[in-house]
């Protein structure tokens, strides 16, 4: 049984008077404890595919089922409610709110799916722990390395137990070796917590960790 | 306890946080100022009436305010002493005339004349015996009078219309809003000093009524009695003579011109650093769109950092303007802020605030949750 089930998905945006076809007709599904990498060179379509498939965007055409529940394109308004309880993300950028402690940002993500107070603080404890930060509960991201920051960001992923983790270009402002920790890492916890985990990537190192690997072009996986 | 994003954002950059607070400080300060400034000239303006004890004025008809008063027959106080319910009415000159200085400059001086001063608490605060008015060529001189006439002593002399005449009390806290000061004189030896005006002839009748009595039928006889004066409360008679001033003289538009200056200058000044601080926070808020967080979030924080920055700016505008009472009160200007006054502007100020923040609120509607993706 898939978490997410991508069927027939095309996207194309307007540039002006044309029409630019980005995604033609992509279908992917994930399972539970599965890693995939998704694989493209710039401008094939990974990211968008990833924000599609992450509820950020709409497809132009297609099905999108999340968590056994489908996604009408037509109600943009209900993506976050879909984000919200059933997808992590973790960005390149790692994207911390640099005003939170290490242990802020990931209650912080707990708030906002509604996790409140104590049970968002065991919450953000046990997640920082898994990821090996239990002593770096109270550093701002400006105390912390690369290797730590992505560390909090996969902790705020994977807080609130979401079926589906999305990671984009994880490893991008990571050094090799700290990338490959950080990926050995996350790959370990997304099984051991049974977490579908997608990560698209430039980084040859990500097919080490993957159980599958996609290669997107011009739109099409191939 | 959830995470207070918003209060954290806004702390963490000090110096922007400070900037803003200061400006609403600065917009708060102003506003308590020019109108705190206002109200200590209005009350000036009706000082006197305010402390009087007569519960109502008799006066000519059509008399803009207390200070510019026109005469009347003087008889026609048997007129309101004979209504029933008048435990007792008096005459009461209230004029301007000219003091002539030991520096040989002539000023104004504002003097209220009566026979009985003390059965009308006028004056209200004073040094020296009242009663020893009517003894001889003397008068009472308020302190205030120090600015415009040089220092005084009690046993000085002055010329008033070039008649000598012995200062022999002063008086606290007698004001008007013309600034003249103000002077205390026997009620008929003012008609002595101006017969061309004075004789026969008084400015205002106050009316004390009797315990029991209801002060708007003895005022509606009087009325009858008198149909060619106006009959006023004591408040009604302070709120008219406010009212000329506010109206009448443009200075009501000067304030309403000023508080609206001090708040564009609030408006401007958060509604500037919230918008640069939300598009240097942009991507943040991305992130909180992607991970679930709706517009309605997003919103809440901004209006949550414009709440901050009003109840900060507040606390430090009024801070400001209270410190400042002492240093304006040497310069004889009173700084009054009543406590209803502390309210509207606390509202005013949250309410400024949150509408500066709004400038925002179109910006966070368009961001792309997308561009988390972005490097």
């Amino acid at each position: 049984m898939s978490v997410l089930e991508a069927r027939d998905i095309t996207k194309t945006f307007r540039e002006g008077a044309e029409t630019v076809p980005v995604l033609n007709g992509v279908s992917l599904e994930l399972h539970p404890g599965e890693v995939v990498a998704l694989e493209g060179p710039s401008g094939s379509g990974k990211t968008t595919l990833l924000s599609i498939v992450g509820c950020i965007l709409t497809p132009t055409n297609g099905s999108l089922t999340v968590n056994g529940n489908h996604v009408d394109p037509k109600r943009p308004e209900r993506l976050p409610e879909v984000r919200k309880k059933s997808i992590g993300f973790v960005f390149q950028q790692f994207n911390l709110f640099p005003a939170l402690t290490a242990a802020e940002n990931v209650e912080y993500a707990l708030n906002v799916k509604g996790i409140r107070g104590r049970e968002a603080q065991k919450e953000a404890d046990r997640v920082l722990d898994a990821v090996g930060l239990g002593d770096r509960k109270n550093f701002l991201p400006r105390d912390m390395s690369g290797g730590q920051k992505q560390r909090v960001a996969v902790a705020r992923a994977l807080a609130g137990r979401p079926p589906i983790l999305l990671a984009d270009e994880p490893t991008a402002n990571l050094d090799s070796h700290v990338g490959m920790q950080v990926l050995e890492m996350f790959k370990d916890l997304a099984k051991k917590e049974d977490r579908a985990l997608l990560i698209v990537t430039h980084d040859p190192k990500v097919r080490t960790i993957s159980d599958r690997v996609l290669k997107i072009e011009d739109g099409r996986l191939v | 306890m959830a995470v207070d994003l918003a209060r954290k954002n806004l702390l963490h950059d000090k110096l922007r946080f400070f900037i803003t607070v200061m400006g609403v400080a600065f917009a708060v300060t102003l506003v308590f100022v020019q109108v705190g400034l206002f109200l200590g000239l209005l009350r000036n303006a009706t000082t006197v009436i305010e402390h009087m004890s007569a519960d109502l004025w008799v006066t000519s008809k059509n008399t803009p305010n207390v200070d510019f008063a026109h005469t009347f027959p003087e008889s026609y106080v048997q007129r309101v002493k004979s209504v029933p319910g008048v435990e007792k009415a008096e005459n009461l000159i209230l004029t301007f005339a000219q003091i002539s200085l030991p520096t040989g400059a002539q000023e104004s001086v504002q003097i209220y004349c009566m026979k009985n001063f003390t059965d009308w608490n006028l004056p209200w605060n004073y040094e020296g015996n009242i009663e020893d008015l009517r003894r001889g060529p003397y008068f009472m001189l308020d302190s205030s009078a120090v600015k415009r006439f040089g220092t005084f002593q009690v046993g000085d002399y002055r010329e008033i219309i070039d008649n000598r005449m012995q200062i022999i009390g002063r008086t606290k806290e007698a004001v008007s809003f013309t600034t003249t000061p103000l002077a205390f004189l026997d009620y008929d030896r003012m008609q002595a000093l101006s017969p061309a005006l004075l004789r026969n002839r008084t400015s205002y009748i106050v009316v004390k009524v009797a315990p029991g009595a209801d002060i708007e039928t003895v005022r509606r006889e009087i009325r009858s009695r008198m149909p060619y004066n106006d009959v006023w409360t004591k408040q009604e008679w302070a709120d008219r003579s406010r009212s000329y001033w506010v109206v009448n003289t443009g200075l009501g538009l000067n304030m309403v011109l000023t508080v609206f200056l001090g708040v564009l200058v609030g408006v401007v000044v958060v509604a500037q650093t919230l918008y640069t601080s939300t598009m240097e926070h942009l991507k943040e808020f991305g992130t909180v769109k992607a991970i679930g967080g709706s517009n309605g979030d997003i919103y809440k924080i901004l209006g949550e950092q414009a709440v901050i920055s009003a109840l900060a700016g507040f606390a430090v505008g009024t801070a400001m303007a209270f410190g400042m009472r002492p240093l304006m009160a040497k310069a004889d200007l009173h700084l009054i802020i009543p406590q209803q006054f502390l309210a509207i502007v606390l509202i005013g100020t949250v309410v400024m605030c949150l509408a500066a923040s709004m400038l925002s609120f179109k910006k966070i509607a368009g961001i792309d949750p997308a561009l988390v993706f972005r490097a």
